[in-house]
């Protein structure tokens, strides 16, 4: 991914209830986006984003006065195409479609239409139809019956999942920015909430948040001109796998496995011409606990199975073998589909996190998890 | 524990109609099949007086006519409908007070037709 | 008010006993031996035991009958909304072997009403009877025999999600109403596959079949469902993702075990619930 950097990100506040629309979130993150890169919405001739998003491009280019668009596009498959957003943009940016794309993911998730709750418009699709009517319609009851397999082929427990959410809590803890700051957890506090769907306890499962995040991608040469040291887009990259699914890829043969993932970071690394060991911070998708093991697994980080001793001998917190979500992730700071991890990577390679990791030359970000996926490897 | 030799059974609408008539069982759903559709089923299907019936042979023809049969329990689970290959099998699994019992499943395309338990004294 | 009713029909005791149309006789056991293909050269001079019900059959037009206590309690729950009926189990016990000439009669009671319980079919009570048949006053045969009656189709299922049919799929959807688990198989290369589509992944022939799967298979993964409410449903409840022993894995809800009862590699077969206009599958232990 030659030639395309990361020059600003901006945000708005994360909450429970923005009392805004969505389109007006979508505006004020771009807004600010730009203005920690130095640009003007006049700068902006490309546009990408979810095709979940409710804002389209137009009405985000009408709101900011940006006057023409020579590239828009969409990401399929929910929180899958956060990563894919920064890929599509910098493809735009390599074949001169497009020199200044904004990248962005505006919802009220907790406040409107909230993605836990059972939806009876997305069980109107015929894919659908083999699990919602069958009683398997949220995100959290997909990833349970993928959790469970694992537990029973490499020996899994609910604590070792419970470590994920202590580790993004007590990251967010000191995340001012984050909804629990200054609210960290304990394993048995993690044992005793209460089950959503078994095996997922309450705490197995990311927060629901209202709020919007914005990225802008141009070219590493534009970017040296700007006033933020560019953040390189090292490696990106999507995938989808073998007989692929939205959350219930029950079909194939290893149900305790990402193999799109696996694609995603054999591209990473191809790209990149880094290993796991060249990592020095990983931002992982944790809308559930399980799938940060399994992931830790198909990224390389440790062997099939093997994460659960990873977690509990390496560590994944700031002073271990491996930090991962230095900003809390979505277990701590906020569901923002993957994008407010993306911020947090390019903070990292900037160093002005408020949990910044000490020389951190590389950054891993992955995407949306049991969906078509994407990932980044962003660096100096 | 002895295994029983196999009974398949054809069950065609011949079948399940002269079983049906010789059990006296009139239900139109085991010899009308318009009337069975109507119904909801998916063609005429064997009356339970037939399918006890029929696990008692499934014994007696491994044990001999000098068998006394003392008792058949059963469990009915799929229906039985025309055209299918109901398909016996079972194990005599013990025998206490000179009574032997022998498990029996009847078996269609769609799964357990009968499951159950006939109390025999062999001869 | 059911358990009302059964309570006074059950204490109404054992009916009055019913006489046979005819006496044990060998042409209705030849009939009986013919069409069921047994050949013991024990018929007909002893009758096949497990004809004892066959002589108090009511025949072909049965007399209204005051008494009997499984179609009193039948009336009692047709009124009550539970207007299907599955016979669930039959327990036959033969004190003796009949011989020609000899003439029975039956008397029944109401032994127990169990319900209402959620069941693969719909929520339903579970009728038992007992009967006994004799000869002048000596009892030769009993039997227990238990029903079903429930609600296809019940309230708390009316407001369940429905799937959506296409016309790849629509073979499925058409099996389980009639009590067939369809899994689409290829006509050309005969690979299975579920869920189904219009293509082969295997040779790419657009020309898919299906086999109706025994329904056998084992549990592959399950999740046990306690937040949020879902439409149509009690919480908790179990999924299951099976593996059948056609090899290709199915979802769907396993009735009727607890949850903390079930464990992959649990043995289940196929039913079948019907919700609103379709028939879902649905698992039951085996
Ligand atoms: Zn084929």
């Amino acid at each position: 991914m030659k030639g395309a950097a990361i020059a600003g990100i901006g945000a708005t506040e994360f909450s429970k209830d923005s009392g805004r629309s969505e389109l007006r979130l979508a505006a004020e993150a771009a807004l600010s986006a730009l203005a920690d890169a130095g640009l003007k919405p006049s700068d902006v001739d490309g546009m990408v984003s979810f095709t979940m998003d409710t804002n389209s491009e137009i009405a985000l280019a009408r709101e900011l006065g940006v006057p023409e668009l020579s590239f828009f596009s969409r990401v399929n498959y929910g929180g899958g195409a956060a990563c894919a957003t920064v890929q599509h943009a910098a493809m735009a940016v390599a074949t001169g479609a497009a020199e200044v794309v904004l990248c962005y993911r505006a919802f009220n998730e907790r406040s409107g239409h909230r993605f836990g709750r059972v939806s009876t418009a997305a069980a109107l699709t015929v894919e659908n139809s083999w699990s919602y009517p069958m009683g398997l319609g949220t995100p959290a009851g997909t990833v349970a019956m993928v959790a469970r397999r694992y537990m029973h082929e490499y020996g899994a427990t609910s604590e070792d999942f419970g470590r994920v959410a202590v580790t993004m809590r007590a990251h967010a803890a000191t995340n001012p920015r984050a909804w629990f700051h200054g609210r960290p957890i304990t394993l048995a506090e993690h044992q005793n909430s209460r089950w959503i769907t078994e095996p997922l306890h309450l705490l197995d499962c990311c927060q629901e948040s209202d709020g919007a995040v914005a990225l802008v991608v141009t070219s590493t040469s534009r970017a040296r001109d700007l006033p933020r040291p560019p953040v390189l887009v090292r490696a990106a990259a999507q995938g989808s796998g073998p007989d692929q699914y939205v959350m219930a890829s029950y079909y194939r043969e290893d149900l305790a496995a990402l193999p799109e993932m696996n694609l995603v970071g054999r591209q990473l690394w191809r790209q990149s011409g880094l290993e796991p060991s060249d990592v020095d911070v990983a931002v992982l998708y944790d809308h559930f606990t399980p799938y940060v093991l399994i992931q830790l697994e198909e990224l390389g980080f440790c062997g099939r199975g093997e994460a659960r001793h990873f977690l509990a001998e390496q560590g994944i917190g700031l002073d271990g073998r491996l930090p991962v979500n230095p900003h809390g992730g979505q277990l701590g700071e906020a569901y923002i589909h993957g994008m407010n991890g993306i911020a947090e990577a390019v903070r990292q390679v900037r160093g002005d996190s408020v949990n910044q990791v000490n020389g951190v030359r590389h950054v891993l970000v992955t995407a949306g998890t049991g969906v078509p996926t994407s990932g980044l490897v962003l660096g100096v | 524990m002895t295994v029983l030799p196999e009974l398949r059974v054809e069950v065609t609408p011949t079948f399940i109609v002269s079983t049906a008539l010789a059990t006296r069982d009139f239900q139109d759903v085991h010899h009308d099949r318009d009337r069975a559709i109507a119904r909801g089923s998916k063609d005429i299907f064997l009356n339970i007086l037939t399918t006890t019936g029929l696990v008692q042979r499934f014994v007696t023809d491994w044990a001999g006519p000098g068998a006394l049969v003392r008792g058949v329990s059963i469990r009915l689970g799929v229906p039985c409908y025309a055209y299918d290959t109901l398909v016996f099998s079972g194990r005599a699994v013990s025998t206490s007070d000179g009574v032997t019992t022998v498990e029996v499943v009847g078996r269609n395309s769609m799964g357990d037709h009968v499951t159950g338990t006939v109390r025999v004294v062999l001869p | 008010m059911i358990t009302d009713e059964a309570e006074r029909i059950a204490a109404l005791g054992p009916s009055p006993r019913r006489p046979a149309r005819d006496a044990v006789n060998p042409a209705m056991i030849n009939n009986w031996t013919e069409a069921l293909g047994d050949g013991n050269s024990a018929y007909p001079e002893l009758a096949p035991p497990a004809m004892v019900q066959v002589w108090t059959m009511r025949g072909l037009h049965p007399a209204a009958e005051e008494h009997d206590p499984l179609a009193a309690m039948s009336a009692v729950l047709d009124e009550a909304g539970y207007t299907s009926v599955v016979a669930t189990n039959c327990e036959q016990t033969y004190h003796r072997y009949l011989r020609p000439g000899e003439h029975v009669s039956v008397s029944s009671v109401l032994d127990a009403v169990v319900g209402p319980k959620r069941t693969a079919l719909g929520e339903g009570w579970f009728v038992t009877t007992r009967s006994t048949w004799f000869v002048g006053d000596e009892p030769v045969a009993e039997m227990l025999f238990r029903i079903l009656k429930f609600k296809p189709g019940n309230k708390s299922t009316a407001s369940a999600l429905q799937p959506t049919v296409s016309r790849d799929t629509e073979f499925f959807w058409q099996g389980t109403k009639l009590g067939e688990l369809r899994v689409q198989r290829c006509s050309a290369c005969g690979v299975v596959r579920h869920p189904p589509g219009p293509m082969c992944p295997r040779c790419n022939a657009l020309d898919p079949g299906y086999v109706v799967a025994t329904g056998l298979g084992e549990v592959f993964s399950y999740v046990v469902h306690h937040h949020p409410p879902v439409p149509g449903r009690e919480l908790p409840y179990v999924v299951a993702l099976v593996e059948l022993s056609e090899g290709v894995r199915m979802l769907g809800e396993l009735v009727g075990v607890p949850p903390d009862e079930v464990r992959v590699g649990l043995p289940v077969r196929v039913g079948f619930r019907p919700v609103g206009e379709f028939v879902l599958p649905v698992w039951e232990a085996r």
